[in-house]
């Protein structure tokens, strides 16, 4: 997972698998060793309301999340052009990212195929990218990795879709193997 | 230069929702241009439709409102407002306007939500609506038992108990019933319009017997009263110094339909025959309600008038001390089969096809389910558990094509 910009927009369906992960701050620390991750204010808002969102707001305190608002009135403008098609989230991140020529990490199949179509250079990440990009650079034991699986799975409800890049490389780790 | 839907968009029907979002927060138009610095004029201006909206305004009033800017700029089928069909009823019972108010606000978002979902699938709600029945100055028992009678051969339900009849009301006639969480004292919204059809609301919080009962007199409100929009009390006494014919056929019709004359006749005797000496016991009377689905008020009073049991029964059980949930304990009455969801079962189908296919985006599909992320997924995968393992070409596949076809749909 080779991020070109300096920021990493987080959407509200990738960033709750990651608090599932309950490897949020370690996560955030290795990628923070390339990029910026940043949240917008309507993800903050979101997360907010849904209870028991492990190490979230330490991660804000932390600065490992940083939380951003629109800054000109293109990025409002694009904003209310996006929530027209998806949600408020999603439009706010899709709107900052492409503006500033920042990346984003989403799941979401829609989201991710309207802000292509809107910014063709727009690098648009996922959990699965995140996790595996962490698990390296941290060298985390297979053991372990199959943990946060399990807890992202069962927590956050959350397998890669049948057609993801890495849906194979997910099933594979999900599964403890002490030989690996 | 990027382009502003809001230099394109309805500006009438967005100063319509901002001024409803508005209200629904109880915030004054003062309070809401100061958000803007802008003057009182401005807004009323802005809620009018005569001024055009910049971005940001419409970011700060959305946040002020506590909604999405997705809400106001989104293409949404256009309704008429329920509020609007209330009035009446608000002016009869002006006190129970700000109680009922927030409830009759969600039921009409709901509806709006489930249209929304139709054409985002294309898949209108199938309706299967009899002609509206004439009343007026017609008997009210007579005709409320004709009424039931007609409806339940229309719905090929005989004279058997209906099982979940929130389904069949759904599905088979095509009405949108959302369980909502209401004051205590409401048991039921009616509403109609022609490009909603008949929209019910009925209180989450209530027993199931009770919900059934509800369900059934705002159907006989659908069926009798179609223009009428409606809201009831658990206790119609309370509503009422003199209690509207329209409300007296409601309540007799619901009782015909749940209990239909001649299969509780027979049920009834057949109870007495299995007695030694022919009794009527309690026992019978608790398992008889429960398996009408009725609550036993309900059936002793049903019993009464058809002279199945004396005048005055209930009264005399109630002066006795019967404990009736104790009693259904004892007689490990088990819970009535129900749906207690807040949406209709169609309108979670099409949110989470809508939802497998991309046309919504997880924002969205938790928002039509009124919960948070976490609580849509979980739902989601439910539904997903629900609508069987097949795959995305097994569940598009034609069912009526012959076998051959089927062969070349599969190698494709």
């Amino acid at each position: 997972m080779l991020i070109k910009n300096s920021h990493l927009l987080i959407d509200t369906c990738c960033l709750l698998n990651l608090c599932a992960s309950g490897e949020l701050l370690n996560i955030l620390q290795v990628i923070s060793i390339s990029v910026q991750a940043a949240i917008v204010e309507e993800v903050k808002q979101e997360l907010q309301k849904i209870e028991n969102i492990e190490h979230f707001e330490i991660a804000i305190k932390q600065n490992l999340l940083l939380i951003v608002d629109f800054q000109s009135d293109v990025e409002e403008t694009a904003f209310i052009n996006y929530a027209s098609e998806i949600d408020d989230g999603e439009a706010a991140t899709g709107a900052i990212a492409i503006n500033r020529n920042w990346a984003i990490a989403t799941d979401d199949k829609k989201a991710a195929k309207f802000l292509s179509q809107e910014s063709p250079y727009l690098q648009i990440v996922s959990t699965p990218e995140i996790i595996k990009y962490w698990s390296k650079i941290a060298n985390i034991e297979s053991s372990k990795l199959s943990n946060v699986l399990n807890e992202i799975r069962v927590k956050a409800r959350y397998c890669p879709d049948k057609n993801h890049s890495l849906k194979s490389w997910w099933e594979m780790a999900i599964i403890p193997n002490p030989l690996r | 230069m990027i382009n502003n839907i809001l230099e394109n968009i309805d500006m009438r029907q967005l100063g319509k929702l901002l001024q409803h979002a508005r209200k629904q927060r109880g915030m004054t138009q003062e309070d809401a241009a100061k958000l803007i610095d802008a003057s009182r004029t401005t807004m009323i201006a802005i809620e009018k439709g005569d001024r055009r909206l910049k971005p940001g305004e419409l970011i700060k009033l959305a946040r002020a409102y506590g909604k999405s800017v997705s809400d106001f700029v989104r293409q949404r089928p256009v309704v008429e407002a329920f509020d609007v069909q209330f009035r009446a009823m608000y002016r009869r019972n002006g006190d129970e306007e700000e109680q009922i108010k927030p409830c009759i606000f969600q039921l009409e978002e709901l509806c709006q939500n489930y249209l929304e979902l139709e054409q985002i699938m294309k898949s209108p709600l199938p309706r299967n609506y009899p002609p509206e029945y004439v009343v007026g100055g017609m008997p009210i028992e007579a005709t409320a038992e004709a009424i039931a009678n007609q409806e339940r051969q229309r719905l090929g339900l005989g004279d058997s108990p209906i099982g979940m009849l929130r389904d069949i009301l759904e599905i088979s006639v095509g009405l949108r019933i959302f369980y909502l969480p209401m004051p205590g004292k409401y048991s039921e919204i009616y509403s109609y319009n022609e490009k909603l059809g008949g929209c019910i609301g009925i209180n989450a919080f209530h027993p199931e017997e009770r919900r059934r009962w509800s369900l059934a007199h705002g159907y006989l409100h659908f069926l009798a009263h179609r223009y009428k929009a409606i809201f009831d009390f658990e206790n119609l006494k309370d509503q009422y110094q003199r209690m509207p014919e329209s409300e007296q056929l409601a309540e007799a019709f619901s009782k015909y339909f749940l209990m239909p004359t001649s299969s509780l006749l027979r049920q009834f005797n057949e109870r007495c025959q299995a007695n030694q000496g022919g009794k009527f016991t309690t026992t019978d009377l608790f398992t008889l309600a429960h398996y009408y689905g009725v609550s036993v008020i309900a059936m002793t009073l049903r019993l009464e008038e058809m002279e199945l049991l004396p005048h005055g029964k209930w009264d005399n059980l109630k002066s006795r001390g019967l404990k009736i949930r104790k009693t259904q304990q004892d007689l490990n009455l088990e819970q009535l089969p129900q749906r207690s969801d807040l949406n209709p079962v169609h309108y979670q189908y099409l949110a989470i096809e809508a939802l497998d296919q991309g046309l919504i985006t997880e924002g969205q599909f938790a928002k039509f389910l009124s919960v948070n992320r976490l609580e849509a997924r979980r739902i989601a995968e439910l539904l997903r558990e629900y609508s069987s393992e097949m795959s995305e070409e097994e569940g598009n596949l034609d069912l009526r094509q012959n076998k051959n076809d089927e062969q070349e749909v599969y190698a494709n």
